[in-house]
């Protein structure tokens, strides 16, 4: 769907990324590490310094305009609808513009206006909305003609948890449909919760690109069990554990999951005493990325660092 | 290439200045006091004459009138793309499948038809029965006025257009805006006829398109040019508006690169 090859502009270093069809794809990292930059060079409207944009095939800053409805873009902060319309009014425009057939158009604009829950304010003003309100009918304006790809900034900023919910319920049900999503996003539970596969941008490097699971493995592998037993302690003496404490009956285990797994050190458990209930935690994105950028950083910059040293 | 959403925008503006009733009356108001206090000071400038260099009253009358209605009429948005480089929606309007500047010209044309309607037709009702406006000179001349006033809309436009423009790189461009206005005004012979300027100036001004916008069309009205010469001023108008349109669409092509390029 989308292929960087080398690219350079602004902060953005040498970054290289394919966005296959039919995938949702979190862009994460902090502030300024270049993810509005990435999106923007995604729709064309920014040409890279140096290195190739592809999108759906194609150079996106020659052919911008020729997509018409197969790309859609929404940048938080950028309007999609006029200030001065209503919203009901913002959106027949739309309709004109994208030449999209009256009751397509009205079944499409009834669910999302329901879904998003702005249909009580669709005759008032755009710029009379709460940020809130505005974010709802702004993003439902970005979904309106049904886009092959879809490219999101920040979407969920103004909106409460049930509009997260909406929003990522609807994402959803359009990849399902075949649509290609690349979000960013500082709300890591939605990423989390939405994305299959997580692109993390540091000062502009692209330092990792897969899975969460593999995000994961590599940067967090430690993982928590939390086991009430009845009966003896067990022994552990021989599993790679990080830590373990005990607190009565209930034992809590830290270990590395690239070493060992969660079945293996359960069996053992199991095979010297009984246990009532057992819980296993793993870190979640949000404190997988903290620690990238709090303690942890120094994984992220020795890798970096070994690079200069070659 | 589709009409329809050109004429969605077109409508819109329309409907959208049906709006605001107050401000329309009062933009009635405006433009009939503009023109008693310019009719007043020339009757005073007249005295008991009834004409000067060959240039009677009615005629400058009928000047005011025109150039003044017209003048309420040809409003193009001077603002419409620098409020788009403020607020950061150029970038949308850069992503979406119609042509900008097509729809600039229908969201303008929907402003001044609803001006031609509501605002030029009474004003020229109230001029005409409290002070009197000449008769066009002829069935014929009222239809090439009315070609001549369209091309002056175009010439009108494409200032309006190629000064807009500069906001890429200018960002804040109201003095450039206001000191465009004052060209026009002043020179369009709508403040001051330019039967009145000095040869030297007229001559001059003949060379800018000021003259083209509002003064032509009142010569044409009023029956002052052979045919030939309404010929020869209607390709004059033309050829403006090409040239500062092109100006300006190379300014359009360079502003979008810009953007692509450093980002806005």
């Amino acid at each position: 769907m989308i292929n960087f090859e080398n690219v350079n502009k602004y902060c953005l270093c040498d970054i290289s990324l394919h966005i296959p069809r039919g995938e949702i794809i979190g862009l994460i990292g902090a502030s300024g590490a270049g993810k509005t930059t990435l999106i923007k060079l995604a729709c064309g409207l920014l040409s890279p310094d140096s290195g190739n944009v592809y999108t759906l095939g194609k150079n996106p800053v020659q052919n911008r305009r020729l997509y018409k409805d197969a790309v859609s873009v929404f940048v938080a902060g950028t309007p999609l609808l006029c200030r001065n319309d209503t919203v009901l009014q913002g959106f027949r425009l739309l309709r004109a513009m994208y030449g999209i057939e009256k009751s397509e158009f009205y079944r499409r604009y009834n669910e999302l206006s329901k879904r998003l829950d702005f249909a009580k304010c669709e005759h008032q003003t755009v710029k009379s909305l709460s940020l809130g309100q505005r974010m709802r009918a702004e993003l439902a304006a970005a979904l309106i003609y049904s886009p092959h790809l879809l490219l999101l900034d920040e979407p969920n900023v103004g909106l409460d948890e049930n509009g997260k919910a909406a929003l990522c319920e609807i994402l959803n049900e359009y990849r399902k449909s075949g649509m290609t999503v690349l979000m960013t996003s500082h709300d890591m539970a939605g990423v989390s919760k939405l994305c299959g596969r997580i692109a993390l941008l540091d000062s502009g490097r692209l330092v990792f690109y897969g899975s969460e699971d593999n995000l994961r493995s590599r940067y967090a592998p430690i993982d928590v069990m939390t086991a009430r037993l009845s009966g003896r302690i067990p022994d552990f003496e021989d599993l790679p554990l990080k830590r373990y404490t005990v607190q009565g009956d209930t034992i809590t285990l830290s270990y590395n999951s690239n070493h060992i797994s969660s079945a293996e050190i359960l069996k053992l458990i199991l095979g010297q005493t009984n246990v009532c209930e057992v819980s296993i935690r793993k870190p979640d994105l949000e404190s997988i990325i903290v620690q990238l950028k709090g303690g942890g950083q120094n994984e992220l910059y020795r890798s970096k660092g070994d690079k200069q040293d070659l | 290439m589709t009409l329809s959403p050109y004429i969605a925008y077109a409508k819109k503006c329309f409907l959208g200045r049906s709006a605001y009733r107050f401000d329309h009356f009062i933009g009635i108001l405006s433009t009939c006091l503009q023109f008693f206090i310019f009719w007043e000071i020339y009757r005073a400038l007249y005295g008991n004459n009834t004409e000067i260099d060959g240039i009677t009253m009615s005629m400058v009358t009928t000047n005011f009138v025109l150039s003044m209605g017209l003048g309420a009429v040809f409003s193009p948005d001077d603002y419409f793309l620098p409020n788009k480089i403020w607020d950061g929606s150029i970038a949308t309007e850069f992503l979406r499948p119609i042509s900008f500047k097509g729809r600039m010209i229908a969201e303008n044309l929907g402003n001044a038809l609803f001006s031609l309607i509501f605002r030029f037709v009474p004003v020229l009702i109230i001029a005409a029965v409290t002070v009197g406006v000449s008769a066009p000179a002829s069935p014929v001349m009222l239809l090439l006025f009315i070609l001549s006033a369209g091309l002056g809309f175009g010439v009108l436009w494409s200032i309006s257009f190629a000064v807009q423009m500069t906001s890429f790189w200018l960002v804040n461009i109201w003095s450039l805006i206001t000191i465009k206005n004052v060209f026009v005004n002043v020179l369009s012979g709508s403040m001051i006829p330019l039967w009145f300027m000095p040869d030297w100036m007229s001559g001059v001004l003949g060379l800018t398109p000021f003259s083209s916008i509002y003064f032509t069309p009142v010569q044409i009205y009023l029956g002052q040019l052979s045919y030939g010469e309404i010929a020869f001023k209607c390709g004059v108008q033309l050829v403006w508006i090409a040239v500062i349109y092109l100006i300006g669409d190379l300014l359009w092509k360079k502003g979008q690169r810009k953007l692509v390029v450093q980002g806005g």
